[in-house]
């Protein structure tokens, strides 16, 4: 099935957009920017005179497991599997046909400027945009099979099976040790108070705040620093054991020292979640991130293996903004 | 740019310098114009406290006389002593002590009864009824004086007050001074205030009565107003589509908030007793029309203090798969506690303090005694300070005064509460 939806974009690329020949050319030059911004305005992009360089369609799906592959990293299986995903609030479009693979086990970096629909597209995945009135998503997403926006599915279980954090760390005025335990409680995952003892520890075991909360369980998490709240935070979000975390640019709002430590973190966890992160940093993006996904204005114009993208994009776009010429 | 001294440079320093001064100069008259307004305020306020204290003060304390009386076995009936009439009989003791031959009408044993209060006769049939064996020995009685010997003792009525303006004559005022002079005549702190009901009688009437309707009346608002106001103040604020009803619903509820409280009253009037048929003047019937009075203005508080809430909390609950309602009541609203729990205890001071409504409900009308259920007539504070304000006796008005002091501390209690709820329940994030 995966393969017939992506045969669609094959065609619409000539089934060149992976042509390796391509790539060097285009990152040693220095396309006019008009023409990239005609690029990026219409769907199409057929204008373009070089039909190898493709218009902003998405990439071969035929590149995306090889890509990661090659690019040695701990990949697993696709957990989420999104076909021509739009989204409007009111009348407005954020979000253009967003077609992208997520793997399991794998970090993917959602990087693109500000408005580009990257932290849009995120909150599709646990069905956030429900909360907002008039907000619609259109198209289909499937995680391990099942599609989410489907009336079967709660979005309330479905947030439990898919954790979140947030840009700006937002522990309850609570306790950090109600702040853990409150997604096992509402969620009924401890039968007893040891478990749930058991389970906050462990969760702040994995997020790296053990050491430093072990003698303040009980002290208000909001009196903790931004770098360890944005930690508290994701022990919330792993306590309910999700198989999914979304982070919308967790690190925006720390100093260097405790970003490092989240992105340390993410690395960590990387080996039990399927995790993605919406970011502003290209670097970043780098670091921590094996697979990337390019968005600029409300499309997804690239997406592969994190190295590939950063050295080597197909994407005229892509290389202007991780260059740093926009954005 | 160093050396960039030039004649332009200058000029453009200058400039900048003289708006300073005006910007500074601007700051300084605000400020001034502040502080001249918290002065008014504060003036008026002093004013206002002052003339009510200075008037109420001497209320809170009182005179009573204390007489032996010889329990006279001719005129006491054994088994009715309460049909006694101990005033004739005291008084009459009373002039015969001070050595005062009375006329045939017996007017001056008139005058000397008019010293003492209407209460004496209580006193004295109390002590026969529970003691018989006191008939025919002589029985020492402490009693009120009459509220005009009160006044006189407390220096309101003199001598040199105009005969026409006091209801004591100048005979009246020379027994007194006797009395006093033989020490029958005391001064206490005014429990009878506090601890009774309203009467006819000065000397006798007290708020408490009014204080229990009151605090009744208060207790049926604060459970109808507070579930309803808040509910829907969450359900508009949390559950509600944006949309054309709900837009003007709003703007009817601010209206609402702006509709002058004797309409409320009417409404009470045709709806809860004409309608329903609720007993009139009950606290029930108050409470129904002060809670319909206070719902706009809770409503309006507490959607206030549900959209300070910072939408972060909501998102960060949602997002741990808390639903709606989880995220309402175990987040949003224990976080907009402190507005909810002000502006529900402002609405109630204002309900107190209420007037209006209650003249149409009927609750303006004089009731001796306190109230036992909420479904009997009763007084309220301000009825009670409209019918004091309102009463020919002297005496009432430094009674009217005492009982502002009594509305304006309960009122100060309930302010204070609210300030000691919002302090324990303000969660910082």
């Amino acid at each position: 099935m995966k393969f017939k939806i992506f045969r669609s974009t094959e065609d619409r690329n000539g089934g060149a957009g992976a042509d390796p020949t391509q790539t060097p050319r285009m990152g040693g030059q220095v396309l006019p920017a008009a023409d990239a911004d005609g690029a990026g305005d219409s769907a199409s992009g057929r204008v373009q005179d070089a039909p190898v360089d493709g218009p902003p369609a998405l990439p071969p799906t035929t590149t995306a497991p090889r890509a990661l592959h090659a690019g040695g990293g701990p990949v697993g299986q696709t957990k989420i599997c999104a076909r021509d995903v739009s989204v409007f609030y009111g009348d407005k479009q954020a979000l253009f046909d967003v077609s992208l693979d997520i793997p399991d086990k794998t970090v993917t970096a959602l990087i693109g400027p500000s408005g580009c629909g990257k932290s849009t597209f995120l909150r599709t995945m646990n069905r956030m945009n429900d909360t907002i009135p008039h907000a619609r998503v259109t198209g289909r997403i499937e995680m391990d099979g099942e599609d989410i926006n489907a009336k079967s599915v709660d979005p309330v279980l479905l947030r439990a099976r898919v954790g979140m954090v947030f840009q700006k760390p937002n522990p309850f005025p609570k306790s950090i040790y109600e702040n853990v335990a409150y997604g096992p409680r509402i969620h009924g995952l401890a039968t007893s108070k040891g478990e749930l003892d058991e389970i906050v520890q462990a969760s702040l075991k994995r997020a790296g705040l053990w050491e430093e909360v072990a003698d303040r369980l009980h002290s208000p998490g909001t009196g903790l620093s931004g770098g360890q709240q944005q930690r508290l935070v994701i022990a919330r979000a792993i306590a309910v054991e999700p198989e999914v975390i979304l982070m919308d640019e967790p690190c925006s709002a720390l100093d260097p020292i405790a970003t490092a430590k989240i992105e340390e973190l993410i690395d960590e966890l990387r080996e039990r979640y399927c995790i993605v992160i919406v970011t502003h940093s290209m670097a970043q993006a780098a670091r921590v991130s094996q697979r990337t996904a390019f968005f600029h204005l409300g499309r997804l114009v690239e997406t592969g293996d994190t190295e590939e993208i950063f050295t080597n994009p197909r994407e005229r776009r892509t290389l202007d903004y991780i260059t740093g010429r926009f954005g | 740019m160093t050396e960039a001294t030039n004649g332009h440079d200058r000029t453009r320093a200058e400039r900048l310098r003289s708006g300073l001064k005006r910007r500074y100069a601007k700051e300084r008259r605000f400020r001034a114009y502040g502080l001249l307004a918290i002065a008014v305020a504060v003036g008026f306020l002093v004013l206002l406290l002052g003339r009510i204290v200075e008037q109420g003060h001497t209320a809170f304390y009182t005179h009573s006389v204390t007489v032996p009386v010889y329990m006279d076995p001719a005129r006491i009936d054994r088994g009715y002593p309460q049909g006694t009439n101990f005033e004739q009989l005291v008084a009459e003791q009373q002039l015969r002590r001070l050595g005062i031959a009375d006329d045939a009408t017996g007017s001056k044993a008139t005058a000397m009864r008019g010293l003492f209060s209407s209460e004496l006769k209580f006193v004295a049939a109390g002590r026969i009824a529970r003691q018989p064996g006191l008939v025919g020995q002589t029985v020492t009685l402490a009693a009120p004086l009459s509220d005009d010997a009160d006044l006189y003792f407390k220096g309101k009525i003199t001598r040199a007050t105009p005969a026409e303006q006091r209801r004591l004559s100048n005979e009246q005022i020379a027994w007194l001074d006797r009395m006093r002079d033989e020490g029958q005549v005391s001064a206490h702190f005014n429990a009878g205030l506090f601890t009774r009901g309203d009467s006819t009688e000065p000397e006798l009437a007290g708020v408490l009565g009014a204080v229990i309707g009151s605090a009744l009346m208060l207790l049926v608002t604060a459970l109808i107003a507070i579930p309803l106001g808040v509910g829907a103040a969450l359900y508009l604020e949390e559950f509600a589509p944006r949309n054309r009803l709900t837009d003007l619903i709003e703007v009817n509820i601010n209206n609402l908030a702006a509709v002058p409280s004797i309409i409320y009253g009417l409404l009470g009037l045709a709806l809860f007793i004409n309608w329903m048929h609720l007993p009139r003047a009950s606290p029930l019937v108050g409470g129904l029309v002060l809670a319909l009075m206070a719902l706009p203005t809770i409503i309006i508080a507490t959607r206030s203090s549900l959209k300070a809430v910072p939408p972060s909390i909501r998102e960060a609950a949602l997002a741990m798969g808390a639903s709606k309602t989880q995220t309402v009541f175990q987040h949003t609203l224990p976080l907009a506690m402190p507005g909810v729990m002000t502006g529900a205890i402002i609405s109630m001071a204002h309900a107190l303090g209420e007037t209006a409504p209650l003249l149409l409900i009927g609750m303006i009308s004089f009731v001796p005694g306190l109230p036992h259920s909420l479904v009997e007539p009763t007084g309220a504070l301000p009825s009670l300070v409209y019918i004091w304000e309102n009463a020919s006796e002297r005496a009432f008005h430094e009674r009217t005064a005492a009982a502002i002091l009594v509305l304006l501390a309960f009122m100060i209690v309930m302010n204070a509460a609210a300030i000691v709820l919002r302090r324990r329940f303000e969660r910082r994030w």
